[in-house]
């Protein structure tokens, strides 16, 4: 290394710990920027150049840069996101947060020619805006990287393969990676294309709960989460607590679904029709149970809970059915006493007399 | 009432003998300060011993799982007699714990 690299790599030094302050400063204001957008990532790598590294690359080519500040990438970080649509949201929150070096910033995936495919990323070249911190904090380029998981996945494993290696690549190794990154791209594309379907799918189910429509309604996990939107067992569950005058603490009901699908309900319209005809039968059996005692605080689950067990007991499913409810919603096995006792109180019910 | 906490395999094991009614309520609260104080580690609730559940300790026992929910930390219950999982299925509170 000639005398100017030497002098490069003494700045370097006395920089370290003005990078190690950027490094938490600009790591804190990405994440934070992220979070206020909602944006997620896989992954924030961030790192300070090693002094090795940076000496072979001032042994390589130092003539290039006059000065440290030069040397855009001493502080590095990497948003890994999800989606390839999300690496331009993160482009833009980037921009938004820092001041940034156009002349300097590339887009990589810009650079390829039609017919070829190969490394995939946004570099920024980044500093902190003027008065956000110390001038000379402000002063110090950093290199923001922004990709998605997949394109990662694909240059870490060609540069693991390719540069470190002493020998010379083949050509056809060469183009197998090429068509690797190729498929990769589509792929990338087409996870971008399911979140985008899956949201307008999410916002027509919407729509139809909103408007009532519920026969047009599969059951799934999604349209269930959709139709919890529209509080169906609220009124049940506030004229069961009403009993005790207890408080009604909320709860997930997701494990109610695969129970729903087993009492062979196939659409939002099915549910419906099962809350409507089961609610004053449900009733009575929570109040059956809960009247006896002086217990004031439920569950968003009680209600819910009655209606199946009723439409079981309905369907003359019987002490099994109701076992095997209790097995998928409450956590433990051996619920063959519980079921008992509940069949006990449900058969003394008119719903269980008039078959 | 007698509430006992140990340190076990990493994990806090809380014992419950007796009746965990509205009297009990208010020493047992205090006794399972160290519970709420813990940071992360997995709960279990042992109610082994445990004869009765009213709606004070219901709500004793959300309060442990809210608090150890916040850390990232897990509410584990055992050994909960019939009468006890009858006030857990009737209350709703089945769907809220994690059961060994």
């Amino acid at each position: 290394m000639d005398a100017h690299g030497e002098l490069l790599l003494e700045q370097f030094r006395q920089r370290l710990p003005l990078l190690a302050q950027l490094e938490t400063l600009v790591l804190q204001r990405l994440q934070d920027a992220l979070s206020h957008q909602h944006i997620q990532v896989t992954a924030i790598d961030h790192r300070i150049k090693k002094e090795g590294s940076l000496a072979g690359k001032l042994e390589r080519k130092g003539a290039k840069y006059k000065s440290i500040n030069d040397i855009t990438d001493l502080l590095g970080l990497r948003v890994i996101t999800f989606y390839t649509d999300d690496v331009d949201k993160v482009a833009a929150l980037v921009a938004q947060t820092f001041d940034i070096d156009w002349s300097n910033s590339v887009d990589k995936r810009k650079l390829h020619e039609l017919d070829s495919f190969g490394y995939n990323s946004l570099h920024y070249i980044c500093r902190l805006p003027a008065g956000d911190a110390d001038a000379a904090l402000c002063s110090i380029p950093f290199e923001i990287q922004m990709r998605t998981a997949l394109q990662h996945v694909w240059s870490t494993i060609n540069h693991d393969t390719g540069y470190k290696s002493d020998v010379q690549i083949p050509r056809e190794y060469l183009r197998q990676f090429g068509r690797l990154a190729g498929m990769l791209e589509l792929i990338d594309d087409e996870f971008s294309r399911l979140r985008n379907s899956l949201a307008e799918y999410r916002r027509r189910v919407q729509t139809l709960v909103a408007s009532g429509q519920l026969d047009e309604v599969s059951l799934n996990a999604d349209t269930w989460e959709s139709y919890l939107q529209t509080r169906p067992f609220d009124r049940l569950n506030r004229r069961i607590a009403a009993v005790n005058q207890a408080e009604i603490f909320p709860t997930s009901l997701g494990a109610f679904l695969p129970v729903l699908i087993a009492l062979q309900m196939n659409t939002l319209g099915d549910v419906q029709r099962f809350v409507d005809s089961n609610a004053d039968d449900a009733y009575l059996l929570a109040v059956t149970e809960l009247g006896v005692t002086d217990l004031d605080i439920l569950t968003e689950s009680v209600g819910l809970q009655n209606l199946c067990i009723v439409q079981a007991l309905k369907m003359g499913g019987g002490r099994p059915a109701v076992v095997r409810i209790l097995n998928a919603v409450s956590g433990f096995s051996d619920n063959e006493p519980l079921a008992q006792s509940i069949y006990d109180h449900a058969a003394a019910l008119p719903f269980m007399n008039n078959k | 009432m007698n509430t006992t906490i140990k340190e076990q395999n990493g994990e806090l094991v809380t014992y419950f003998e007796g009746r965990l009614d509205t009297a009990a309520a208010p020493q047992a609260e205090k006794d399972i300060q160290p519970l709420l104080a813990s940071n992360g580690k997995n709960i279990v609730l042992d109610c082994n011993a445990l004869e009765y559940i009213s709606s004070s300790g219901l709500r004793l026992f959300l309060t442990v799982l809210k608090s150890a929910k916040s850390k990232g930390g897990h509410v584990f219950i055992t050994g909960m007699n019939n009468d006890i999982r009858n006030v857990f299925s009737m209350t709703g509170f089945t769907n809220l714990f994690e059961f060994r």
